[in-house]
């Protein structure tokens, strides 16, 4: 190490002034990039303290009718709540609410009685049971009482949001709140409410904001991850196998190279009207299922399916595992690559049991970056065929489908301010489930991330 | 003695060729095949793009030299000039870049050389959470966080309510973890040896990171760069919430030069987000406002492309190899 | 209010029902007797034949306006809700992709406008064999608001708002006593049918006023739009502030009516009552299209848009929008029935 302008080393008690200058120095970019991680950190708190803030709070929840108004129109007196009733008494309120389609509808889902039907037609019911494809009701066991009581408050007492407030809000100014509860909606009751639930999981989706969920849009992300990783992992590790180890430095691999960095550049919606010219339109007997012999009559066969967004998102993705699988192949030592030769391994044996293993740390990298990317991305998704509005699940990867990021923007467009709430909670979903994706690849990644 | 050792060497020998060939070879096709995708791609993207284009530049109420030299951008109004549009996307790339690239580096050499294996076992999967929120996400942050706190900042007559500055530092926040964990990957990987050597010769820590272990991960580093200017340009989102519908048109000689035309704190729509918006809006397909995007798909995509060239020629460069 | 209006209904039917119950056939409709008939007998506002949703399987493939979604969302859900065990999706892409989807494609079985088709897309339709059908299903009001704080600005004139959003620089330039404080505009961007229709109705479909003018933030996102109204920091006595003023559906504003003042358009308040009178001049269609023959081949698109006309109207409010003028649904009824005979 030189000094700049000594001809001679500094010697005794300049040396130890030199040296002490140094450290100093040294302490100050310690400090410096500590900070910088810091900003980081904190810029994610501040990220998802926004998102947390809108997911719990308060909301004032009225009820459409009052459970006492309608425990009393049976004849009860003020001792009787509404979750005692018999099955059979809420099942009257039922009747005296719901249109008598949406009964029948409930009732071929799952019966109420088992010796007798409320809503629908003894005939009708049995010719139901006994055809090809008999309803659910005519197997199930009857609903029981807590089941009947959900209906009838669902259906019945209806309890409405009418205003909902942010948790920041909701702890340091509950007095204002409870203040303002009681000055514009008095019938109210005052609920904290965690928009992310169990219920908010399993639900489809519904355009009313306090029953919705994101169940349908869960299981379409996570199809199309599975096969965006299926896809373009193998594909994307084997082009940067084959650029670091197999290929010449000639044109055609210079070529290929730029093209693979240029590619990472392109934006996203480029790639959905490429997915939608390719795996849509050209490939449609692929990625409707019609090649392998799927889909029944009455289903609308076209490309727009699980397939093509997850071969779609796989182009996108996979600039990004081809350089950063290149980048941990490339700092692989070359004198791992000469042992394995000089014991006598071919050029893939070499590869797949020393370098592999060695740059997988660095591949895991380009996957959770990967990962990341393609379960946020919503506009390609759009061009290719995601649903906006669908409630049943997706049944194979030749299904129709919507998924979480789409939810998330429709929902955040909406004007009514629930609409906003349960976005948050969509959100806070998705960053659990990208956890839990990545938290497989993290957890190898540092077991085999060995200093060499 | 001699001749049994030979020829048993040599039969060894032939039959160790005779049997790893054919499999080698189907491996080494699979993975050209693998590379050679990538050019299937571009291929495909150019001829999509290409084809509409054509049919936009075909039309009589543009023309190629009004789309590279006029200054406005209001197809509304049958103005196709692309310069608005790409001076907001350099500007947004930029003030990202500016962001991003000291922070993520920063963080990604304190994480590989000064933290411990336990924090930087936690402290970097963190921080990949910063790369897996959706983008809407961002753009909403930056409409509600950032620009009101640039706005406080600067005063609210300085900073509009959509500008470029708050999605680009917002950009920039989303791309610090593919900086960081790509360039601390790098950092990670070179040997050991190195800053052994480097200790024994009396370095202090800083030293050897930053003269020592930088310069030998530069391969890494630079591609990280790579990777995160070319989201930077590409990303959607952000710019279409927090950046303005509007493109900053301007002519040149009135509009000052850093009061309006590179001023990042007014409103100024940038490419990826002009395509977006229209993509998604209520214009007929066949009208040529819908046709223009996939020009302006087919402008960007021809920019990343220079940019990438001009960046290789840098880096190989400043390429070191050890060992 | 949506849900006792739903029970209004829905009592008024049971009533019926109950008193034809004990008589054998002669009721409006018929589930609850027991006889299948379900497609002979009237509806109960009289034109079109009851629809049991229980009975409809197939799918149906929607696609089209984001501002036409949320109300066929609430319809495909009630639908489902009272019994269609079929799969129906509805694709929130923009009426242009929607059209083109419907119309070059032939992949959707309904499109959502919040425009009318052009005549370029009924070309395209008819290329493939489809002869659109314009079934109008409610309306959007258009609300121009400004901020709270401004206290001066409460109706205006369709001249002055010409001139509000192109050529004035302060809203004394619109209307001599109002205060000199300058004017900033939100608005949708070009590619909204909101701005189209205020173009259209306001400019006369000359874009290039409103786009010159100055001080303009344009937005994709309604919701932007109000915050940027909201915050405007707006004071009469000061002529060094800033007002701002914007235009977007409606629904935006009844969210936000706490934080924000509407203007009566040629001094009619947007509002239920002027709506539903056609009084309230900024008023546009929604609609939706489909084909005969599709409704024919499948019927089980026929009966979700019988469904949709029929209960539109009970939906409608709790969405944001407002009923279609009863004479454009009594057509796209019309409509309905000419098809299917």
């Amino acid at each position: 190490m030189s000094l700049p302008g000594r001809a001679t080393y500094p010697e005794g008690r300049e040396l130890a002034q030199v040296v002490a200058g140094r450290h100093r120095r040294g302490t100050i970019f310690k400090l410096t990039f500590l900070a910088a991680l810091m900003l980081a950190v904190i810029a994610l708190l501040t990220l998802l303290l926004q998102v947390i803030d809108s997911s719990f709070g308060y909301v004032a929840l009225q009820n459409e009718v009052q459970p006492r108004e309608l425990v009393a129109s049976l004849g009860y007196g003020e001792d009787v709540d509404l979750v005692d009733l018999s099955k059979a008494d809420l099942v009257v309120l039922l009747q005296q609410t719901i249109s008598n389609n949406v009964g029948r509808r409930l009732e071929r889902d799952q019966r109420f009685f088992d010796d007798r039907l409320v809503f629908e037609n003894e005939s009708k019911y049995v010719e139901l049971c006994a055809g090809a494809e008999p309803v659910p009701g005519c197997s199930a066991t009857a609903r029981d009482q807590p089941g009947v009581y959900q209906l009838v408050v669902e259906r019945v007492v209806q309890p409405t949001v009418l205003q909902t407030w942010t948790l920041l809000e909701s702890v340091f100014s509950r007095g204002d709140i409870h203040a303002e509860a009681a000055a514009e909606y008095p019938q109210a009751d005052l609920v904290f409410r965690s928009w992310v639930s169990g219920r908010f999981l399993v639900s489809p989706q519904a355009p009313d904001p306090a029953v919705a969920g994101v169940r349908t849009a869960v299981l379409g992300s996570l199809w199309i991850v599975a096969i965006t990783l299926l896809f373009s992992f193998p594909v994307g590790v084997g082009a940067a196998i084959y650029l670091e180890e197999y290929a010449s430095d000639n044109r055609l691999n210079r070529l290929i190279q730029t093209n693979i960095n240029n590619l990472a550049g392109v934006p996203s919606i480029i790639y959905g009207m490429l997915g939608l010219a390719i795996f849509v339109r050209a490939l449609e007997g692929f990625s409707s299922g019609a090649f392998f012999g799927v889909g029944g009559a009455g289903a609308t066969t076209n490309g727009r399916t699980i397939v093509a967004a997850g071969l779609t998102l796989g182009l996108l993705i996979l600039p990004i595992i081809i350089i950063n699988a290149q980048e941990a192949i490339r700092a692989v030592p070359r004198s791992l690559r000469q042992a394995g030769m000089a014991l006598g391994a071919t050029k893939w044996q070499t590869t797949r049991a020393h370098v592999l293993p060695s740059a997988l740390p660095g591949i895991l990298t380009g996957t959770i970056l990967a990962v990341a990317r393609a379960l946020g991305e919503t506009a390609p998704l759009v061009v290719v065929g995601a649903s906006t509005f669908i409630t049943t699940d997706p049944s194979g990867p030749f299904s129709k489908f919507t998924a979480l990021p789409i939810q998330i923007y429709q929902w955040t467009s909406r004007p009514q301010d629930e609409f906003r709430n349960i976005a948050a909670a969509a959100i806070i979903v998705l960053l659990v489930m990208l956890l839990t994706l990545n938290a497989t690849a993290v957890i190898l990644r540092n077991r085999y991330a060995r200093r060499v | 003695m001699a001749t049994d050792a030979s020829t048993v060497g040599d039969a060894r020998a032939a039959s160790l060729k005779k049997r790893a060939r054919p499999v080698e070879m189907l491996i080494q096709g699979f993975l050209f095949v693998a590379a050679a995708i990538s050019i299937v791609v571009t291929i495909g993207i150019v001829y999509e793009l290409g084809k509409e284009a054509l049919l936009f530049f075909q039309s009589e109420d543009v023309t190629l030299g009004e789309f590279f030299s006029s200054t406005t951008w209001q197809p509304a109004i049958l103005d196709f000039g692309i310069w608005p549009l790409v001076i907001a996307t350099v500007m947004v790339s930029v003030i990202a870049m500016l962001v991003a690239l000291p922070v993520g580096l920063a963080t990604a050499i304190y994480l590989s050389e000064y933290a411990s294996e336990r924090s930087r076992g936690i402290l970097k999967p963190i921080l990949e959470v910063l790369a897996g929120i959706p983008t809407v996400v961002y753009g909403y942050f930056a409409l509600t966080f950032m620009t009101p706190l640039l706005r406080s900042i600067l005063g609210d007559g300085v900073v509009e309510i959509f500008n470029d500055a708050s999605a680009g530092i917002v950009v920039g926040i989303l791309i610090v973890p593919l900086v960081s964990s790509m360039a601390e990957d790098a950092l990670h990987a070179v040997p050991m040896s190195l800053r052994e050597a480097a200790h024994a010769l009396g370095a202090t820590k800083l030293e050897t990171s930053v003269r020592i272990v930088l310069p030998a991960a530069l391969s890494g580093i630079a591609a990280a760069f790579v990777v995160a200017i070319s989201r930077a340009i590409g990303e959607t989102m952000v710019v279409a919430i927090a950046a303005g519908a509007g493109p900053k048109n301007f002519t040149l000689g009135e509009d000052s030069l850093f009061g309006h035309i590179l001023n990042p704190f007014v409103a100024g729509e940038t490419m990826t987000g002009h395509i977006v918006r229209i993509s998604g809006g209520d214009l007929s397909y066949d009208s040529i406002d819908y046709n223009s995007i996939f020009a302006i798909g087919l402008t960007l995509f021809l920019i990343t492309l220079v940019l990438n060239m001009l960046s290789r020629r840098f880096v190989a460069r400043f390429r070191e190899v050890y060992e | 209010m949506r849900y006792s209006h739903r029970l209004a209904a829905v009592f008024a039917v049971v009533m019926l029902v109950a008193s034809a119950c004990g008589e054998g056939d002669s009721g409006n409709t018929t589930t609850t007797t027991g006889a299948q008939d379900t497609t002979t007998t009237a509806s109960v506002d009289g034109m079109l034949p009851v629809v049991d949703p229980l009975d409809v399987t197939g799918d149906i493939v929607t696609a089209g306006s984001s501002t036409v979604f949320p109300l066929s969302e609430a319809m495909a859900a009630r639908f489902e809700d009272e019994g269609y065990r079929g799969r129906i999706t509805i694709d929130s892409i923009g009426s242009g992709a929607g059209f083109e989807r419907f119309c070059e494609q032939g992949e959707t079985d309904i499109s959502n406008a919040s425009r009318p088709v052009k005549d370029s897309e009924i070309e395209s339709c008819r290329s493939i064999g489809r002869e659109p059908i314009e079934f109008r299903v409610g309306t959007d009001a258009l609300a121009v608001t400004v901020s709270p704080l401004n206290t001066f600005a409460t109706d205006i004139t369709f001249e002055e708002l010409a001139v509000l959003f192109s050529t004035a620089v302060t809203w004394q330039d619109v209307r001599p006593d109002w205060p000199a404080n300058p004017i900033q505009r939100f608005i949708p961007g070009t590619d909204s049918g909101t701005f189209d229709y205020f173009v259209e109705e306001i400019f006369d479909e000359d874009e290039a006023p409103i786009l010159n003018a100055a001080n303009l933030q344009l937005s994709e996102d309604d919701n932007v739009l109000v915050q940027g109204i909201e915050g405007d920091g707006c004071d009469p006595d000061d002529p060094a502030t800033t007002c701002a003023v914007g235009f977007f559906g409606f629904a935006y504003y009844a969210e936000n009516s706490d934080q924000l003042n509407v203007l009566s358009m040629e001094g009619v308040e947007p509002n239920e009552a002027n709506v539903d009178a056609g009084a309230y001049p900024l008023a546009r269609p929604l609609f939706i299209y489909s084909t005969a023959d599709l409704m024919k081949q499948k019927p089980q698109v026929a009966d979700f848009i019988n469904f949709y006309l029929t209960h539109v109207n009970e939906e409608i409010i709790d969405v944001g929008y407002f009923p279609a003028p009863p004479n454009a649904l009594e057509a796209a009824e019309q409509a309905w029935l000419d098809a299917m005979s």
